[in-house]
């Protein structure tokens, strides 16, 4: 039948992108990483583990990750939900706010946070005519730069992810809820919040797994001084040119979120 | 009423709503206002008012030539990702347990863009040596393909299959059913998929970043390098055109298919 051999023809050229253009890379990765001047070795990844250094790089993204999300997650769902409830004006309006940032590039995002915590920024000059920070004070360098940063960078995929859920919920639960004698906030927390929890959690495993891997803004706004692991893998690449160190460490990246990922794949497979 | 929200809860919302606005959009408000600042300083709020960086960022060589560059690669991925990500949608949306084949097709949504990176960069690297352009149009076209195969086949899902079907006993072949009935069906999501796949490979820089060398520097790449070494206006001025250009895209996106289907898909 011609309608088999047209699916294969329009699916070859999508399948040949990805095996040859996506996989094949990976792979080539994953074998840089075990592969030494004679063989196969660990000796990459025992290199990692073998000072305090590497670990604790390894542990500052991993901590600032789960910070990230946390507070993404809890700016995301109220302003996911207020934008699946209000007028269509409004709501357009909303949708606008979270897209613009996101389909900007998140370098110029960067730099414009570059700008508002440098020294001369606005948020320092304003503390220190406040007479509350001295005269070099500056927000840049620090976790903290980092994690508002990553914050908007990532707040519009959590909204998204969550929206996308919170509009399909039928109304008519939370008014049910309401006659029966809930408050508005009880709604919420025991109507709203269970269903909307695939969102949430879809949400939230993309914006830990993008502030995992990112190291455009926390290199920018870090600094030298904290380092991620993608910024350190940025610079075993540009830098160091040790590419097999480098495939080694976006192996234990790639590890890393495999299992924060797996459990949850699964989980979401099971229940269709 | 049982619909009301209490009244301080109505008032904190919308103290929240505007801050977090304040939140999202205070970055590319920051740009903007350091671009037509007077001061050869990044300062903000900007001291005096001047269209100066504009003229400096459009007689930059590096500028302008990272601008075409990017230009050309996001023309030729948009292109390539919407050919290949829709014909790929149209075959998934008729096969029964195209489920496998589907995750499969968005995997690299889910894959860390460093990680495929640095795969890229090690795999043209052994094979054929320095990085050029058509690794860079490769690489982002796979990163664009699952925005223009999840359009297409929201699409698709939604429209009639017997449409293709009254076609067909009427005696139309294939490449007219596809033609005739199939690819207005897709046009939407096509669409959709099209201005995604241009915003993602204009502002892309993971990618860009690895795949660089002296002569293929993207816009966002030389930004990233200007940071790096030093902020000035001229950047700034050259982000504030990327801005304007997002904008026109989402008003675009907007008057043609309505932002609010698109953002629920």
């Amino acid at each position: 039948m011609t309608d088999r051999r047209e699916a294969w023809l329009f699916l070859v050229p999508g399948l040949a992108l990805l095996v040859l253009g996506f996989v094949l890379p990976i792979l080539r990765m994953l074998v840089l990483s075990v592969l030494g001047p004679d063989g196969l070795t660990l000796q990459q990844f025992a290199r990692f583990f073998q000072d305090g250094y590497y670990p604790s790089i390894l542990w500052r993204t991993v901590r600032m990750s789960l910070v990230i999300t946390a507070i993404t997650a809890a700016i995301g769902f109220p302003l996911a939900y207020i934008t699946s409830r209000v007028g269509p004006r409004l709501r357009l309006w909303l949708i606008v706010m979270v897209i613009l940032p996101l389909m900007t590039s998140v370098v110029v995002r960067t730099f414009g946070w570059m700008v508002l915590l440098g020294r001369s920024g606005p948020l320092a000059t304003t503390l220190r005519d406040m007479g509350l920070v001295g005269r070099s004070f500056s927000l840049m360098h620090t976790e903290a730069a980092i994690v508002l940063g990553m914050v908007q960078v990532l707040l519009p995929f959590m909204v998204l992810s969550m929206l996308g859920v919170l509009s399909r919920l039928d109304p008519r639960l939370e008014e049910a809820a309401r006659t029966m004698g809930c408050s508005f906030l009880q709604t919420i927390r025991r109507v709203v919040l269970p269903l909307a929890m695939p969102g949430v959690v879809a949400g939230s495993l993309l914006v830990f797994t993008l502030s995992a891997s990112s190291f455009i803004t926390p290199s920018l706004l870090g600094g030298a001084r904290i380092e991620v692991l993608a910024g350190s893998i940025y610079k075993s690449v540009t830098q160091t040119l040790d590419w097999n160190f480098a495939a080694a460490q976006s192996v234990i990246l790639f590890l890393g979120l495999a299992l924060v990922l797996i459990p949850y794949l699964r989980l979401g497979a099971r229940h269709g | 009423m049982v619909k009301a929200v209490p009244t301080w809860l109505r008032w904190l919302a919308w103290i929240f709503v505007i801050l977090a606005a304040l939140l999202l959009l205070a970055p590319l408000v920051v740009v903007v206002g350091v671009s037509v600042s007077e001061s050869q300083f990044i300062a903000f709020p900007p001291n005096g008012f001047s269209l100066k960086w504009y003229g400096n960022a459009l007689g930059s060589r590096e500028y302008v030539e990272a601008f075409w560059l990017s230009l050309r690669l996001a023309a030729l991925v948009t292109l390539s990702a919407t050919l290949i990500g829709g014909a790929a949608a149209i075959a998934l949306s008729r096969r029964r347990g195209g489920q496998a084949l589907e995750t499969f097709f968005l995997s690299p949504l889910v894959i860390p863009s460093i990680i495929f990176a640095i795969g890229m960069l090690m795999l043209w690297s052994s094979l054929f040596g320095v990085t050029s352009f058509l690794a860079l149009w490769i690489a982002h076209t796979v990163v664009a393909l699952p925005y223009v195969l999840r359009t297409t086949l929201a699409v698709l899902a939604e429209s009639d299959p017997f449409l293709e079907e009254a076609a067909r006993t009427m005696g139309a072949s294939w490449p007219r059913r596809l033609w005739h009935v199939v690819l207005p069906q897709c046009r939407p999501g096509l669409a959709a998929g099209a201005f995604f796949a241009f915003n993602i490979s204009f502002d892309e820089a993971v990618l860009s970043l690895f795949l660089r060398n002296p002569g293929l520097n993207t816009l966002p790449v030389q930004i990233y390098g200007q940071l790096e070494f030093s902020p000035d206006p001229t950047v700034a001025a050259v982000s504030t055109m990327m801005i304007v250009l997002t904008v026109t895209l989402i008003v675009l996106l907007d008057r043609l298919l309505g932002l609010n289907r698109v953002a629920s898909t």
